[in-house]
């Protein structure tokens, strides 16, 4: 394998942002250690860190499926109306009494569904990503209205919630492996398979990709399924944590997702990023997140801190790339 | 395709569509076309149709320029507004006040974007973020009462002139009338549909391209505060969460309008004409006591409706000018 990447004329790291997952390992060390002073080792409480690791697995699963959205020039901002849809259409098959195997694939196929109804509105209806987002982000949502009316689902099986949350491997909830899986695989797949590759070529420049025999559209179309279908899995794993469906199932979900891709350094013009920097990134969320709640610091400061850390994260990064502007 | 001028086909069909969707609802609830009903729309179309104002701008400055930060200002500002008459601050004071922290939360918006190089939409959904959990920090996540407040500021929501409503005629109208101008009439107009159709062209022309799409950006912090004013005045509150929907809404009536999502077409005479289609929509639906997030959704099926039936007629038309 290594033979073949060496071969290569370029590697993808190699376009990468210098420096960006020390940054972010370095700020994640100074909140940790901050956090655990001032809150007085109740971080470092084994409740604590389960709650930590099955929250950013959550945010992070999806990330991953958002990273390859945004390195191919896109996003996704309906995300969390996604999540709260296929919540509600795989916790209706609950409520009716449906079997966990039974289930799992309605939430997995919703999700792919869902985004493939982006794709297909953004490819080939040739609307700006945002735009096309924006639209199904409110109407996902009059969906979970229609879809749940004024009821809450609650019939939700205890043994999802045993599975994934409460059963450890290796001192990390399930949940939190699977998710470190598939930034592995994922991270494999852009670094040494040939689609990997495709998607840095796109988002680096569509036309000569275009004209090196590459097909943008197919590439767009899996990037969006496969984050509707990572998002149907985290719908799952949402109700694992808190069993209970709502209409406002995950509203604001989309912004810890679009703000941990950001802050791990994919940007948003395409063709660059790593998953690496999107694991790192989903864990500064998290752990801000985390410390706001263990600080007693009124939540409401949650959404001012990550404007300002985004702000200052790629503002900084975006000023030096374009210095020679 | 039409330069920056206005497509003649538009009003028509935003015209045909008002009096669609207002003969729609009138069969279900003929009462909904009467004179008190009508002034209840325009009173809701002005807030969204100011913030639509600036909205146009920021979209037609291209580079995918777009605000969505404007419902957070227009809470933001609704916000810092109720703590200043608290704090027993005279209204006209705190309305001037209010308006400066609007502008300048323009203005990191136009420092994001041109300064530190973010692409807009990380930049405002980031102060969308900020924005919002000031308001709510400002606020303490409560909404403040307004309702004693001196008659003459609640008038900014609630006044009549001519029989009319106040913000509709003082408000709205010059407000219109100057982005009208500001648009079609001086040479900043001019330079930021240049800017937006082919920003390198700009660029080499000599014009501050930065400078151009950032006071846009401002322009439209400073339309979202004063729809956050005038929302505040209406109901004699100050709410932190007052401007949920109003990117989506506002970026609809833009599109709506005819302004191009890829920048460097449309007008606001355009958008002013959408406003009135989707204020009849939006007030026809709660009148049918939808909940909000059926008229959002409603939106949402507008915004991506428009846009489908609009790129084929576009590339239409450029195949046969071409």
């Amino acid at each position: 394998m290594s033979a073949a990447v060496m071969g290569a004329p370029k590697v993808p790291r190699l376009r990468l942002p210098q420096g960006r997952e020390a940054l972010l390992l370095i700020t994640l060390a100074v909140l940790v250690a901050g956090i655990g002073m001032f809150s007085h080792g109740a971080f470092w409480s084994r409740i604590n860190l389960d709650n930590l690791f099955v929250s950013s697995a959550i945010t992070l699963i999806p990330a991953i499926g958002m990273t390859v959205v945004m390195l191919t020039g896109g996003i996704d901002v309906s995300t969390g109306s996604m999540l709260g849809l296929t919540a509600a259409i795989g916790g209706s098959c609950f409520a009716a009494g449906w079997s966990l195997a039974a289930t799992v694939p309605v939430f997995l196929l919703a999700g792919a569904g869902l985004g493939l109804v982006n794709a297909v509105l953004i490819i080939k209806g040739k609307i700006p990503p945002v735009i096309a987002t924006l639209g199904t982000l409110s109407i996902y949502r009059m969906i979970v209205f229609i879809v749940l009316g004024s009821n809450w689902i609650t019939q939700i099986p205890p043994v999802l919630t045993r599975v994934f949350v409460v059963d450890h491997v290796l001192w990390l909830p399930v949940v939190a492996l699977i998710a470190l899986g598939l930034v592995i695989v994922a991270s494999l797949f852009l670094r040494y398979f040939r689609w990997g590759r495709h998607v840095y070529a796109l988002g680096n420049n569509e036309e000569a990709a275009r004209l090196a025999g590459i097909r943008p559209e197919r590439i767009k179309l899996a990037a969006y399924v496969m984050l509707g279908l990572l998002t149907g899995f985290a719908a799952l794993l949402t109700l694992g944590q808190s069993p209970m469906v709502q209409t406002s199932t995950g509203s604001g979900f989309v912004l810890q997702v679009i703000a941990a891709v950001v802050l791990g350094g994919t940007s948003l013009s395409g063709g660059r990023g790593t998953m690496a920097g999107t694991l790192l990134g989903t864990l500064v969320v998290q752990v801000v997140d985390d410390g706001i709640v263990l600080l007693h610091i009124q939540p409401f400061w949650n959404g001012v801190a990550l404007g300002v850390i985004i702000l200052a994260a790629i503002g900084l990064s975006s000023r030096r790339d374009a210095g020679g502007m | 395709m039409h330069a920056s001028g206005f497509d003649r086909t538009r009003p028509l069909l935003l015209a045909a569509m008002a009096v669609l969707a207002l003969a729609g609802f009138a069969v279900g609830h003929p009462d909904i076309l009467s004179g008190a009903n009508f002034g209840s729309m325009a009173v809701f179309g002005v807030e969204i149709g100011m913030i639509a104002l600036g909205q146009t701008l920021v979209i037609s400055g291209g580079d995918s320029g777009i605000d969505l930060s404007v419902g957070a200002i227009a809470g933001l500002a609704q916000v810092v507004l109720g703590r200043l008459l608290h704090a027993d601050v005279t209204w006209p004071l705190a309305v001037a006040v209010t308006l400066g922290v609007g502008l300048g939360l323009g203005a990191i918006n136009a420092l994001a974007v041109t300064w530190l190089r973010i692409a807009p939409i990380i930049a405002t959904l980031a102060t969308l973020f900020g924005y919002a959990g000031l308001a709510l920090v400002l606020s303490g996540g409560t909404n403040i009462d307004l309702t004693q407040q001196s008659s003459w500021f609640l008038a900014l929501g609630q006044g009549h002139v001519l029989g009319l409503p106040f913000q509709l005629i003082a408000l709205y109208l010059p407000l219109l009338a100057m982005f009208a101008f500001l648009q079609h009439g001086t040479g900043y107009g001019r330079a930021l549909y240049l800017t937006g159709t082919n920003d390198r062209a700009a660029a080499l022309a000599g014009l501050r391209v930065g400078r151009l799409r950032g006071a846009a950006y401002v322009l439209c912090g400073l339309t979202a505060t004063i729809a956050g004013i005038v929302g505040a005045a209406r109901l004699g509150t100050a709410r932190p969460d007052a401007g949920m929907n109003d990117n989506l809404i506002s970026i609809a009536i833009v599109v709506l309008g005819g302004t191009g999502i890829f920048g460097g077409t449309g007008s606001v005479v355009g958008t002013a004409l959408a406003t009135v289609v989707i204020a009849i929509v939006d007030y026809g639906l709660s009148y049918n006591d939808f909940n909000p997030i059926y008229q959002a959704g409603v939106i949402g099926v507008i915004l991506i409706g428009v846009i489908l039936v609009e790129n084929p007629v576009l590339a239409w038309r450029a195949r046969r000018f071409k």
